[in-house]
C-alpha cells in the first residue's frame, strides 16, 4: 500500500532511494542536500535500510568509494551540490566512464563565486558533457519517483551508465509539499536486482580494470557510451509510461509538455520554475494568447528531436535559463535548443532569458513579462539579445 | 612451514615479465606482498612505477592473474573502502589492497587514506616508498630526503640546490591515527616482510597501513646489482627503521646496535653527489633525532 506524507525535496530523495534497496551509500552533507545524508543515516540507524553506509570526508571519496563499490558488484546511491559536485569531478568523469549505474541525487546549488549557497542548476549543467544521464525534475513527488526511474534506466544493460536526478536547491529541497509513497511490494516489482556482467571485480572471475588503452580501442568506447546515451533517451519515454502504468503518475519521459499542440508561441522551462510558469500560461491562455510550455527534464541525453518536434511550426519560442553559458551570452539550455533545431533544419524566432541566478526568485510577473517578450519577438519588435528578467522586471 | 617453503610453495600473483627496471626492488616487494595476500584478493596499483610496468595491464592483456584495477592518483583507499563495503555487505571475505607509490599516498592520495583510517575500513595498505614521482622521471614528493636531486629540485651548477624540505614521515602519521595495526618494511628483509604481511591479513579491525621503503635504481642513481644492499643499508645506518606498531604500541623489529654512519648510505646515490659534509652532518643529526623519538616510543 502506498501513503502519503508531507515530505520535503530532500526527504522525497532519500525516501526514493531507500526503497530501491542500494547495498553501498557514501554521501559528504553539502547545504542544500546536507538533510539527505541525515536522512539516509537515519534510516540505516532505524534499521530501515540494510545498505553501509561509509561516512566519507568529501564528496571526492563519497564518489570514489561508490566507483569501488560499483565495480565489486553493488547498487549505489549519493547525492551533492555545487562545490562538492566540483571536487567529484575526477571520480565523476570516470564514473560514466567505466559505466558504472551510480545514481546520485542533485540538489541544485549555484556555482561560486561570489560566494552563495542558493538554488540553480549551474553547478550539473556544467558537467552535462561528463557523460552521465541527467534528469531535472519539477516538484518533490517527480523527485522520489524520478529516483526509482533512474535506478532502472541506469542500470538497464542497454544503458549502464550513471544517473543524476536533480532538483532545485531550497525551491525544493527545503520546501514541504504532499508526495506519495508507493509500498516497497511495487518498487521491487519496478526494479529488478543489479547483476553487472559487463565489468567487474571479483577474484571469483579476476579481470584486470581499465588497464592503459590505445586511441583506437578508447574511440570504440566512447561511441558505445554515445549509443548508450541515445538508448537512454528511447527507453526514457518507454519507462516513463510503464511506471505510469505501476504507479499511476506519468511525466512525459524526456520531456513534458503543456499545451502545446495548438500554441503559437511556446516558453521553455526546466525544473522547479515550471510550477509558477504554468500558472503563467493558465492565465495568458485565459486572455486569448495561444502559448504552451515545454519542460526540459533530460538534459543528457538531450531530446533534440521531440523538441524540434514540438517547436516546429510555432511563431516564436523564448527559453528562461536559470544558469549562464559563458562566452554564449545565453543560458545552457537555450544553446541546446538551437542546436536542436538546427539539427532539424528549423528556423523559428527565438529569444532567450536568464533568471533566478544565485536563488533570486522567478516569480508570475517575470514569467509574464517572458510571454510579453516572446510575442513582441513574433512581431519583430526586439531582437534576439539575452533578456535578463531579474534587472528588467520589477517586483512590487 | 618455513619461510623458504612457503615463498617457493606460495603462487605468484603477478604475471612473469613485467617491464620493470633492472634491478627493481618495488617488483621484488610486489611480488612477495600479493604471494602472502593470495588469490582471493583484490588489488589497486594507482598511477606510479608498478602501474607503468603493466601490472594493470596493457593491450588486452593482465599483468597480474588476482583482479588489479588503476584507482585515481588521489582516491585509492576510498575506492578500496567501496570494494571492502561490497564485499562486507553480502558477507564475503576477500582481502582488498593498495599497492600505491608515495605520490599517491603521502601527496595526492593523503586525505583519503586519512579518511580510511579514521573509519576503521578494513583494507590493507602498501605504500612503496621510493621518495618521488618515479614513473615520471622523479620528481620530488613530499617523501622526498632533504637535499635530494629531483628533477623539480634540481641542482645548479654551483652544485647549489635539491629539496629544501624534510622528508614527511608517514608511516608515524599513520600510526598516530590508532589503527590497529602500522609496519615499515624493507626489500633487503623479506623474512620480516612476509611476517608483517601475514600478521597485517589477520586483521579484521580496522585498516592496517604498510610502508616500504624502496631505494630506486633509476631514479636515485646506482647501480642495479646493489639494489638490496642499499636497500638495507638505509637499515643499518638507522635511516629507515623497521618497527611495527600494533593497537598503539610500538616496537622495534630489527635492532640496530651499532648503527653506520648515515654518509655511507647517501654516499651511495647520485641524487645525494652535491652534499657538502655539512648537509651531511644535518641529516645525520635528523636521523639521530628521529631514531631516538623512535626508541623513545617504544617505551611507552
Amino acid at each position: 500500500m502506498s501513503e502519503v506524507q508531507v515530505l520535503n525535496g530532500n526527504k522525497a530523495a532519500a525516501i526514493g532511494a531507500a526503497l530501491c534497496k542500494p547495498g553501498v551509500i557514501a554521501a559528504y552533507p553539502i547545504t542544500p542536500q546536507t538533510p539527505l545524508v541525515e536522512y539516509l543515516a537515519e534510516f540505516a540507524a532505524d534499521g530501515r535500510i540494510s545498505s553501509s553506509v561509509c561516512e566519507v570526508e568529501s564528496e571526492l571519496s563519497a564518489m570514489s568509494v561508490l566507483t569501488g563499490a560499483s565495480l565489486a558488484g553493488s547498487r549505489t546511491f549519493t547525492a551533492t551540490s555545487s562545490q562538492g559536485l566540483a571536487l567529484m569531478y575526477e571520480p565523476y568523469f570516470r564514473a560514466s566512464t567505466l559505466r558504472l549505474p551510480v545514481v546520485m541525487a542533485i540538489a541544485n546549488r549555484e556555482m561560486i563565486s561570489p560566494q552563495t549557497l542558493w538554488g540553480g542548476p549551474q553547478d550539473s549543467l556544467t558537467v552535462r558533457d561528463a557523460g552521465w544521464l541527467q534528469l531535472y525534475v519539477e516538484d518533490n513527488q517527480e523527485i522520489l519517483d524520478s529516483i526509482i526511474m533512474a535506478f532502472r534506466l541506469a542500470e538497464d544493460p542497454r544503458v549502464l551508465l550513471p544517473m543524476n536526478v536533480c532538483y532545485d536547491g531550497f525551491y525544493l529541497s527545503h520546501s514541504a509539499e504532499r508526495v506519495e509513497i508507493p509500498s516497497q511490494e511495487l518498487v521491487d516489482a519496478f526494479i529488478p536486482e543489479y547483476q553487472p556482467q559487463h565489468i567487474i571485480l571479483d577474484p571469483k572471475r579476476p579481470m584486470a580494470v581499465d588497464p592503459l588503452t590505445n586511441g583506437y580501442l578508447l574511440t570504440e568506447y566512447r561511441m558505445k557510451h554515445m549509443m548508450a546515451q541515445q538508448n537512454a533517451l528511447k527507453l526514457i519515454d518507454e519507462l516513463d509510461q510503464e511506471f505510469g502504468k505501476m504507479f499511476g503518475r506519468e511525466y512525459g519521459g524526456s520531456i513534458e509538455t503543456y499545451f502545446c499542440e495548438d500554441a503559437d508561441f511556446i516558453l521553455v522551462t526546466m525544473g522547479s520554475m515550471t510550477g509558477a510558469a504554468k500558472d503563467c500560461v493558465d492565465l495568458a491562455r485565459e486572455q486569448g494568447i495561444p502559448i504552451g510550455l515545454l519542460k526540459v527534464r533530460m538534459v543528457r541525453p538531450f531530446p533534440a528531436a521531440r523538441i524540434a518536434a514540438v517547436l516546429k511550426g510555432k511563431r516564436a519560442y523564448g527559453v528562461i535559463d536559470r544558469n549562464v553559458s559563458f562566452g554564449w551570452n545565453t543560458g545552457i539550455i537555450y544553446q541546446e535548443i538551437c542546436a536542436s533545431m538546427y539539427r532539424s533544419n528549423q528556423n523559428v524566432l527565438n529569444v532567450p532569458f536568464i533568471c533566478g541566478l544565485g536563488g533570486e526568485d522567478i516569480t508570475k510577473a517575470h514569467i509574464n513579462y517572458a510571454i510579453q517578450k516572446i510575442q513582441e519577438r513574433a512581431e519583430g519588435k526586439i531582437s534576439q539579445d539575452t533578456i535578463w528578467l531579474n534587472r528588467e522586471v520589477e517586483i512590487v | 612451514m618455513n619461510l623458504i617453503d612457503k615463498l617457493a610453495t606460495w603462487e605468484d600473483q603477478i604475471s612473469p615479465g613485467i617491464s620493470a627496471c633492472v634491478g627493481c626492488n618495488v617488483e621484488l616487494t610486489l611480488r612477495t606482498c600479493m604471494k602472502v595476500m593470495g588469490p582471493n584478493t583484490i588489488f589497486a596499483i594507482p598511477p606510479g612505477c608498478m602501474g607503468g610496468v603493466g601490472v594493470v595491464g596493457w593491450d588486452k592483456k593482465s599483468g597480474a592473474k588476482t583482479p588489479v584495477f588503476f584507482p585515481l592518483l588521489d582516491n585509492v583507499a576510498s575506492m578500496l573502502a567501496g570494494i571492502k563495503l561490497h564485499y562486507e555487505h553480502i558477507g564475503r571475505d576477500v582481502n582488498v589492497v593498495a599497492f600505491a607509490g608515495d605520490g599517491a599516498t603521502v601527496d595526492a592520495g593523503m586525505q583519503c587514506l586519512s579518511g580510511a583510517a579514521e573509519r576503521g575500513d578494513k583494507i590493507i595498505y602498501i605504500c612503496y616508498d621510493n621518495e618521488g614521482y618515479m614513473n615520471t622521471g622523479y620528481q620530488r614528493s613530499g617523501s622526498t630526503t632533504k637535499g635530494a636531486w629531483t628533477s623539480t629540485t634540481p641542482v645548479n651548477h654551483s652544485g647549489q640546490g635539491g629539496k629544501r624540505q624534510n622528508k614527511k614521515d608517514f608511516p608515524l602519521i599513520m600510526a598516530m591515527h590508532d589503527i590497529p595495526y602500522m609496519a615499515t618494511m624493507n626489500p633487503a628483509y623479506i623474512p620480516d616482510m612476509v611476517r608483517k604481511l601475514e600478521k597485517a591479513k589477520e586483521i579484521k579491525t580496522g585498516l592496517v597501513y604498510l610502508h616500504v621503503y624502496n631505494p630506486c635504481v633509476t631514479g636515485w642513481g646506482f647501480q642495479s646489482d646493489f639494489s638490496i644492499e642499499v636497500s638495507r643499508l638505509a637499515v643499518e645506518s638507522n635511516f629507515a627503521p623497521l618497527y611495527e606498531v600494533e593497537n598503539g604500541k610500538f616496537k622495534m623489529s630489527v635492532e640496530i646496535r651499532n648503527p653506520k654512519p648515515v654518509k655511507e648510505f647517501l654516499s651511495r646515490f647520485k641524487k645525494f653527489s652535491h652534499l657538502t659534509d655539512e648537509d651531511i652532518q644535518e641529516l645525520q643529526e635528523w636521523t639521530d633525532f628521529k631514531i631516538n623519538r623512535l626508541k623513545h616510543l617504544c617505551t611507552l
